[in-house]
C-alpha cells in the first residue's frame, strides 16, 4: 500500500468534523477560524513516515519558528504546527530548518519514480496488555517534544493523548528502537 | 553472506529490517539506517550511533531511499547500433570491452586506454581498477573526478607532511573555538558537519564562525564575522595574516625549531603557467622544485606582505586583515581551519593548501583537539578510494606513487606480480586524459560513477559524437549526458544494492552490505572491471572464489596500509562498527595523527611528530608560496567574475537526485544569481532571462536576484548540476600545475540581457 492509499484511508477514518476538506484542511478543535491539514496531504508532504516534510507554503521571509515554535494558527493559511525538536529556540544543530525542509518551486518533476516510501499505521505502538502503556514505535531523536504531535491543536486524532498534562513521557512509554532481548 | 551486524533489533514492530550503511552523497560519510520492505529501500532514519552525524541527516540523506527508483534506471547492458542504444547481454558487453581495450593498448601502447573513476567508486570499485589498470594493463591512465575535487588538498598534505590527508577528526567541530571558514560554504555543502559547529557555538557562545568567502552565502548568515576577498587574493591574504603573526611576535618559535623545516619551490608565474590555453596548454608537464629555505628567508619573503599591500590585491581591509591575525596568533584559543573547494579548485591551490598548512604550523595549533588545518572532501569515498586506494595517474596505494620503485616493488610483491610490472611513468591526469581521448592518442576509455560530460571545465573543447572510431564505454545508473556520448553503456547497481565501503573526510573507513537487489541486469562496477580483466587473460589479478571475493580483495588491500601508519580496520571490524578512524592499531582508532598520546606511531612523550616527513627529518615543511593572480580576470569585454558551485539539494549533476522529487521540486532548474545593484543596473529581475558569455561559451539562464547566496557586485555565481544549462562550457580549463586540478570559482565573463 502506497502513502496515498494510507493517506486515504486515514481522511476515511478521520471524524466527519472536515468542515474544509475539499481544501485539504479540516477546522482545529478549539481554535475558532484555523484549520489543519488533513492526513492525505500531510502524508504527501513527506517521501514516507519519519521522513522531514516538505514546506507547504510559500516563503514568508520570516524566521521559522517566530510561527512554528510553539505552534500557531494562522489565518487563512491553517495551523503551523509546533516543531517536535529539542533546543530549537536556542540556535545549535536544530538552527537550519532549510537543510532538511524544502520548498517546491515547481508541481513537475524531472523523471518519473517508481519509489513508494513506507507508510505506517500509526496506531502501532504494541503493549503488553490491554491495560498496559503502548511503546513508542518511532526514534525519537528530533522528536524530542512529545506533545508537538501528541497533542494540541495540529495532533492526529489516532495518537492524540489522553493525559497531556502528565509531562514525563518517557516514564511510562519507552522506545522500542533499539532494544535486544536480555540474555544473562 | 550472513551478515555481523550492529547491536539491533531484527523485528521492527512495522516489519522494517534496518541496516547500517554511510550515506551515498558528500565526504561527511553520515551513518544511516536503511529500512528495507518487500525487497525495497522504503524509509531512512539517521543512525544515533554513527559518530559522524550522531542521528542527524541533512535533506539529500532524508530523501536517500527515492534516489534508487527513478523510472529510467538503467538495467541492460546497450550498445549504440546505427545511432541507437539496443540492449546486448552481458557476455556480449564483456567480451566488446575486452576487445577494444585489447586492442588500443596492442595500437597504441599504455597510453591507448584510459578509466575515468570517482570519488565515488567503493573501495572495491577504485582497487580493482586500479589493479586492472595499474597491475594488469601496465598503463597508469587512471584517474578519478577527485582530481577536480580534492588534488591540489592532496598535494598541500603531501608537500607539508609527506603524508595525505588532515590529522584532525569531526570531534575539532565540537571543541574548537575559532572556526576559519576559507571559501567553504558549509551549511550547503557539508550541512551536518555545520550542524555540529553550530552547536557547539549553541554550548559554547563564545565560539566564533570566521566566514573568508567571495559570496555571501547560507553559511555567512550564521558567522560571527564575514570577510569578503577578491577571488583568487586568498594566497596574498594568507600571507599577510603571517605576516603580521611574524611582526606581533605570535610565531611559536620553539614548536617550529622542534617540528619544522622551511622549503620554498618554483615562483616564476611564466615557468608554472595555468596549463590550459596558447603556449601555456603544453605546460602541464610542469614539475615543482623544491629547495630548503629558512626563518629568516621566511620572515624576508613575508616582509612584502604588509597590511597595505595585501588589502590593496585582495579588497579585504586593513583592520579586518588584523583581526584575522590576532585571531589566528591568540595563544588562548584553539583554531581550526576548514576548507574545500574554493581553496581546492584554485590555479595555486596547493600553495593555498601549503598556506593554510602554514598557519597552523607557525602557531603550533595543529594535532590537538580544536587546533587543526581540516580539508573537507566532496565525495563519499574521495578519501577511502580515491586518495587511499590511489586511483590516481601517478599513485598507488597507502600514500605510494608509481614513480618510486620501492613502491612499485611493494605494490608488485602484494599483487603477486614480476618486478618490473607498473610503469614508472605516470599516466595522465584527468584534464588531460579528456584531451587526449579527443585528440585520438587514446582511443579506449572507461566512465564509471561519474558525469564528465557535465563536469570537465571547458566543455566544448572534448564534444564528442558516438561513432568516431574510438570507443567509450560508461557504467552508471541513469541516463545522462555522459551515456548520451557513451558506444556502450552499463548498467551499475547503487549504494545498497551492493557490499560496499566508503573512506570519509576525517579518516573514517565505513562498510555495509547488500540489502537489497539491483533492477534488471545491472551489477556493481567492481564486478564489471574483474570481468572484463578476465576476458583479457588477467583473471589472476582477481583469484577470488566468485561468490566470496570482497572481504578477501578488502583484506589484500589493507596489507598495503599496514605499518605504514595508514592502517585501515579489518574487514570484521568495519562490520560491527560505525566505521573506525584510521591508522588502526591493535584495534584501536587515532582521532589525532602525529600527536602524543593519540597517534601510536608517535615516539615522542608529549607534543607532535610528523614521522611522515621523512625526506624533512621527521617534520613538517612551512612552505613560502606567493601570490599569484588567477588565469583570467575581467576586463571590459567580460567584465564579471564567474563562480560556478553547488546546492544543499542537488549532488553533484543533479543524476541521482534531481530523480527524487522532493530534491527536484525545490530546486527544479540552474540559474545565475546577480547581485541586485548589478541587477538594477542591468535591468533585469528574478526570473528574466539574460545571456552568460566567455570566451569559450555561450548560456542562457534564468536570473535569480540575490537568491541563498548573495554574490557580490561584479560577479555571478551558477549552481552547475543542471544538465540542460551546462554551465561548463564557458568555464576555464586552467589549473594547478602541481595538482592538476581545474579552477571552476573565476574566470571572466559578460552578461547580457536577452
Amino acid at each position: 500500500m502506497n502513502v496515498k492509499t494510507w493517506g486515504l484511508l486515514f481522511a476515511v477514518l478521520l471524524p466527519a468534523a472536515c468542515s474544509d476538506e475539499a481544501n485539504g484542511k479540516t477546522a482545529v478543535p478549539g481554535q475558532p477560524g484555523a484549520t489543519k491539514t488533513v492526513a492525505v496531504n500531510r502524508a504527501l508532504r513527506r517521501a514516507y513516515d519519519g521522513a522531514p516534510p516538505v514546506i507547504p507554503h510559500q516563503d514568508f521571509a520570516a524566521a521559522c519558528v517566530s510561527c512554528h515554535l510553539t505552534g500557531m494558527a494562522v489565518p487563512d493559511i491553517g495551523y503551523a504546527p509546533t516543531v517536535p525538536h529539542a533546543n530549537v529556540e536556542f540556535g545549535g544543530a536544530m538552527a537550519r530548518c532549510r537543510q532538511c525542509h524544502v520548498y517546491s518551486e515547481t508541481d513537475e518533476v524531472f523523471k518519473e519514480s517508481e519509489y513508494v516510501g513506507f507508510a505506517q499505521d500509526l496506531r502501532k505502538g504494541d503493549r503488553l496488555h490491554e491495560f498496559a502503556p503502548p511503546r513508542i514505535p518511532h526514534q525519537l531523536l528530533l522528536r524530542e517534544n512529545c506533545l508537538a504531535c501528541h497533542d494540541g491543536p495540529a495532533a492526529r486524532e489516532e495518537i492524540r493523548c489522553s493525559h497531556p498534562e502528565r509531562t514525563r513521557c518517557l516514564q511510562c512509554h519507552v522506545p522500542t528502537n533499539h532494544g535486544t532481548v536480555f540474555v544473562r | 553472506m550472513a551478515a555481523a551486524k550492529l547491536d539491533m533489533q531484527p523485528e521492527d514492530p512495522n516489519g522494517l529490517t534496518w541496516d547500517k550503511a554511510p550515506c551515498r552523497y558528500c565526504g561527511t560519510g553520515c551513518g544511516v539506517e536503511v529500512g528495507v520492505k518487500d525487497g525495497k529501500v522504503q524509509a531512512v532514519r539517521g543512525d544515533e550511533r554513527s559518530p559522524v552525524n550522531k542521528g542527524l541527516l541533512c535533506v539529500k540523506g532524508y530523501h536517500l531511499p527515492s534516489m534508487l527508483y527513478g523510472k529510467d534506471r538503467l538495467k541492460y547492458p546497450m550498445l549504440r547500433k546505427n545511432g541507437k542504444l539496443e540492449r546486448i547481454s552481458w557476455d556480449e558487453a564483456l567480451d566488446l570491452i575486452a576487445e577494444k581495450f585489447g586492442t588500443a593498448l596492442k595500437d597504441k601502447g599504455p597510453n591507448g586506454v584510459a578509466v575515468y573513476g570517482s570519488g565515488q567508486w567503493t573501495v572495491f570499485d577504485g582497487y580493482a581498477a586500479l589493479k586492472w589498470v595499474k597491475g594488469g594493463m601496465k598503463s597508469n591512465n587512471i584517474d578519478p573526478n577527485a582530481r577536480l575535487c580534492m588534488a591540489s588538498a592532496v598535494m598541500g598534505f603531501v608537500t607539508t607532511f609527506q603524508s595525505d590527508e588532515p590529522m584532525g577528526c569531526y570531534e575539532d567541530l565540537d571543541v574548537a573555538e575559532d572556526i576559519f571558514l576559507w571559501g567553504n560554504n558549509m551549511a550547503e555543502m557539508h550541512p551536518v558537519l555545520f550542524s555540529r559547529v553550530l552547536e557547539n557555538k549553541r554550548k559554547n557562545p563564545d565560539v566564533r564562525i570566521i566566514d573568508i568567502a567571495t559570496r555571501r552565502t547560507p553559511t555567512s548568515d550564521y558567522a560571527d564575522v564575514y570577510i569578503e576577498f577578491r577571488p583568487g587574493s586568498d594566497l596574498a591574504l594568507a600571507n599577510g595574516i603571517l605576516h603580521l603573526m611574524v611582526k606581533n611576535g605570535q610565531v611559536n618559535k620553539s614548536f617550529i625549531e622542534e617540528n619544522c623545516v622551511f622549503k620554498r619551490g618554483i615562483e616564476d608565474v611564466n615557468e608554472i603557467g595555468y596549463g590550459c590555453f596558447g603556449e601555456q596548454a603544453n605546460k602541464y608537464g610542469f614539475k615543482d622544485k623544491a629547495k630548503d629555505s629558512n626563518y629568516d628567508e621566511f620572515v624576508k619573503f613575508l616582509a612584502d606582505y604588509t597590511p597595505e599591500k595585501v588589502a590593496e590585491i585582495s579588497g579585504v581591509s586593513k583592520s579586518q586583515i588584523e583581526l584575522l591575525a590576532s585571531m589566528y596568533g591568540d595563544r588562548d584559543r584553539s583554531t581550526l581551519s576548514l576548507w574545500c573547494m574554493g581553496v581546492n579548485q584554485h590555479t595555486r591551490g596547493t600553495w593555498m593548501n601549503n598556506l593554510l598548512n602554514d598557519l597552523h604550523l607557525v602557531t603550533g595549533k595543529i594535532s590537538r583537539p580544536g587546533n587543526n588545518p581540516f580539508s573537507l572532501t566532496g565525495q563519499p569515498s574521495a578519501c577511502g578510494t580515491a586518495r587511499e586506494v590511489g586511483t590516481l595517474s601517478n599513485r598507488l596505494p597507502a600514500d605510494m606513487v608509481v614513480m618510486k620503485k620501492a613502491h612499485r616493488d611493494k605494490a608488485e610483491k602484494i599483487w603477486k606480480l614480476p618486478e618490473g610490472t607498473i610503469n614508472p611513468k605516470p599516466g595522465l591526469h584527468a584534464v588531460d586524459m579528456f584531451r587526449s581521448f579527443t585528440r585520438g592518442d587514446t582511443t579506449a576509455m572507461w566512465v564509471q560513477v561519474t558525469n564528465p560530460w557535465v563536469t570537465i571545465p571547458n566543455l566544448n573543447r572534448i564534444k564528442r559524437e558516438p561513432n568516431d572510431g574510438k570507443f567509450l564505454v560508461v557504467s552508471d545508473i541513469y541516463p545522462t549526458p555522459t551515456t548520451d556520448v557513451a558506444d556502450l553503456v552499463l548498467p551499475s547497481a547503487a549504494w545498497v544494492e551492493r557490499e560496499g565501503v566508503f573512506g570519509n573526510s576525517e579518516r573514517r573507513t565505513q562498510q555495509w552490505h547488500k540489502m537489497v537487489e539491483p533492477p534488471g541486469e545491472a551489477t556493481e562496477d567492481a564486478w564489471q572491471i574483474i570481468e572484463v580483466a578476465k576476458r583479457m587473460g588477467m583473471g589472476n589479478l582477481f583469484p577470488w572464489a566468485s561468490d566470496n571475493w570482497h572481504e578477501p580483495m578488502y583484506e589484500e588491500y589493507r596489507e598495503f596500509t599496514l605499518g605504514v601508519a595508514k592502517d585501515v580496520a579489518s574487514y570484521k571490524q568495519l562490520q560491527e562498527t560505525p566505521g573506525l578512524l584510521w591508522p588502526v592499531v591493535d584495534g584501536k582508532e587515532t582521532r589525532y595523527r602525529y600527536a602524543a598520546g593519540y597517534d601510536p606511531y608517535v615516539k615522542k612523550d608529549k607534543g607532535v611528530h610528523f614521522y611522515k616527513g621523512k625526506g624533512y627529518g621527521e617534520r613538517a615543511a612551512i612552505w613560502l608560496r606567493p601570490y599569484h593572480p588567477p588565469a583570467e580576470e575581467p576586463s571590459a569585454e567580460y567584465p564579471f567574475w564567474l563562480c560556478t558551485g553547488r546546492v544543499l539539494e542537488h549532488w553533484h549533476t543533479g543524476s541521482m537526485t534531481r530523480r527524487v522529487k522532493q530534491l527536484h521540486q525545490a530546486v527544479p532548474h540552474g540559474y545565475v544569481e546577480i547581485n541586485r545593484a548589478d541587477a538594477t543596473t542591468m535591468g533585469v529581475k528574478t526570473g528574466d532571462k539574460v545571456r552568460l558569455v566567455t570566451r569559450r561559451g555561450k548560456l542562457e539562464l534564468p536570473v535569480k536576484v540575490d537568491g541563498r547566496g548573495k554574490t557580490p557586485a561584479g560577479s555571478v555565481f551558477v549552481p552547475f548540476f543542471d544538465e540542460h544549462l551546462l554551465i561548463n562550457q564557458l568555464t576555464l580549463d586552467a589549473m594547478d600545475n602541481i595538482s592538476k586540478e581545474p579552477d571552476y570559482k573565476k574566470c571572466a565573463v559578460r552578461v547580457e540581457r536577452v
